[in-house]
């Protein structure tokens, strides 16, 4: 038998794009490094409030400089990930709460599949715009357009609930290629039922997930995790924690990855490393 | 003769950590890839202010975080970089006006003594006592004195207006000219970022020296 794996613990929020970065990264070193990754769902709202930080887009420049970063990682770690343009309307007025609650429910009773579900909740937020945002907010449709012209084309699809969806016309300059609306969210419970799905789980076992993250169980459970990781020193998300030769290293960001293989003595083959075949 | 060279523009301050690593990395990278490097004394204090950002190091758990990490990137990158225990008064208290008005009057008479001044500077801060930059005496009182010159003092706020128009919010930053396009780069852990831009190839912070002259 080898040597034993190192356990990683990845602290995420489905609320910080850089964690989806991280996640998907390590997910994809997971059968490459001798590690075992442990995934630990929390909230970022509550480790900005206990450290005294302040989310990142609230400074300006720092807001603008993440949009073309993202745009960026986009192609290099090769995520799906876009920054939808009303990025303050989701990070200050909607939150992650519920989401991080049905994760941790998620996580307690099928940690089989909080792989999945976590990366269809950050597939909502950072994948697709949300035109309910868009019509919540009464502005007009070509503000929550930045997408490149030669790239997307809209297309307006009806909201599931069946609501109409009024369409402001565009003029040309405005007018990206193409890009699909759909009514998304991750703060009501259809929304997170709707991803569950997509993740694999049946309506039933979504549904029963969804009453128990009300349950003091796990609201405690979230609070646990969030401060364990307040206690390793995080001021912000992804944190990953790493416990190597008896030593404990909190690195932060998802931009590390190259230092956290230093410390394991493992090889970094970028954020794309070839695909291995792990099973024989 | 090769395609040209593409224009990195390094805007520093000798009082950032980070600035450093992301020197030390890009001047080994200079003679690998097809690259024009130009240093830009910068003064992170303003860009502070312009940007409305704070230095991390006020909140404590960052500044927690930074200690630990220059301890480990000091082997990783191997740059012989330490936390000052003062860090503190070194940041706060003192400043680097005078010293990135002295890097800016350098680059003004001597730029070709840019490179090795901005490294004895950053020695002095966070390594250990400077060692000579091979200046002599006579050379750096006379650029002591051009430091307060009006001449110097705008040069170094234009350079600084400039880091800030490419929407610096800290220091350092890269900024990239690649095909008609800009690309500005935060902090010293984007060089595999930028790599993949300049289509070059990424070796780590270490890469194997290159004999660049035949």
């Amino acid at each position: 038998m080898g040597p034993v794996p190192r356990t990683l613990e990845l602290f995420y929020d489905v609320l910080s794009p850089y964690s989806w970065l991280g996640f998907e990264v390590l997910c994809r070193y997971r059968n490459i490094w001798n590690i075992n990754l442990q995934l630990r769902p929390s909230f970022i709202g509550g480790i900005m409030k206990d450290s005294g930080n302040k989310a990142p887009a609230l400074i300006p420049r720092k807001g603008q400089y993440m949009a073309n970063d993202i745009k960026l990682l986009r192609q290099h770690v090769q995520v799906p990930i876009q920054f939808p343009k009303d990025f303050f309307f989701v990070v200050l007025e909607k939150g992650s709460l519920s989401a991080m609650r049905f994760l941790t429910a998620v996580n307690l009773e099928h940690p089989e599949m909080l792989e999945n579900v976590s990366r269809e909740l950050w597939m909502r937020i950072w994948s697709r715009v949300s035109a309910g945002l868009w019509k919540s907010s009464g502005r007009v449709l070509d503000d929550f357009l930045t997408f490149p012209s030669h790239i997307f084309k809209v297309t307006i699809l009806p909201s599931p609930g069946g609501s109409t969806v009024p369409v402001t016309p565009l003029s040309p300059h405005h007018l990206p290629a193409e890009c699909s609306f759909q009514d998304e969210d991750i703060t009501q419970p259809q929304s997170i039922l709707a991803a569950a799905e997509k993740a694999g789980m049946s309506a039933e076992q979504a549904q029963g997930l969804l009453e128990k993250s009300s349950t003091s169980k796990v609201k405690n459970q979230l609070r646990e995790t969030t401060e364990a990781a307040c206690r390793y020193g995080a001021f912000g998300l992804p944190i990953t924690v790493a416990h190597v030769d008896g030593q404990t290293h909190m690195i932060f960001g998802s931009d590390r990855m190259e230092l956290l293989a230093y410390l394991l003595g493992e090889k970094w083959m970028g954020p794309v490393p070839p695909a291995v075949n792990a099973r024989l | 003769m090769g395609p040209v060279p593409r224009t990195l523009e390094l805007f520093y301050d000798v009082l950032s950590p980070y600035s450093w690593l992301g020197f030390e990395v890009l001047c080994r990278y200079r003679n690998i890839w097809n690259i024009n490097l130009q240093l830009r004394p910068s003064f992170i204090g303003g860009i502070m202010k312009d940007s409305g950002n704070k230095a991390p190091a006020l909140i404590p758990r960052k500044g927690q975080y930074m200690a630990n990490d220059i301890k480990l990137l000091r082997q990783h990158v191997q740059v012989p970089i330490q936390f000052p225990k003062d860090f503190f008064f070194v940041v706060l208290e003192k400043g680097s006006l005078s010293a990135m008005r002295f890097l800016t009057a350098v680059n003004l008479e001597h730029p070709e003594m840019l490179e090795n001044v901005s490294r004895e500077l950053w020695m002095r801060i966070w390594s250990r006592a400077a060692e000579k930059a091979g200046m002599s005496a006579e050379q750096a009182q006379g650029l002591l004195e051009k430091s307060s010159t009006s001449k110097v003092k705008n040069q170094l706020r234009e350079t600084t207006e400039a880091a800030c128009r490419y929407g610096a919010f800290g220091l350092p930053i890269t900024v990239a000219h690649v095909d008609g396009q800009t690309h500005m780069i935060f902090g010293s852990d984007r060089m595999e970022l930028l790599a993949y831009l300049l289509g070059e190839k990424w070796m780590g912070p270490v890469p194997p020296a290159v004999n660049a002259r035949l």
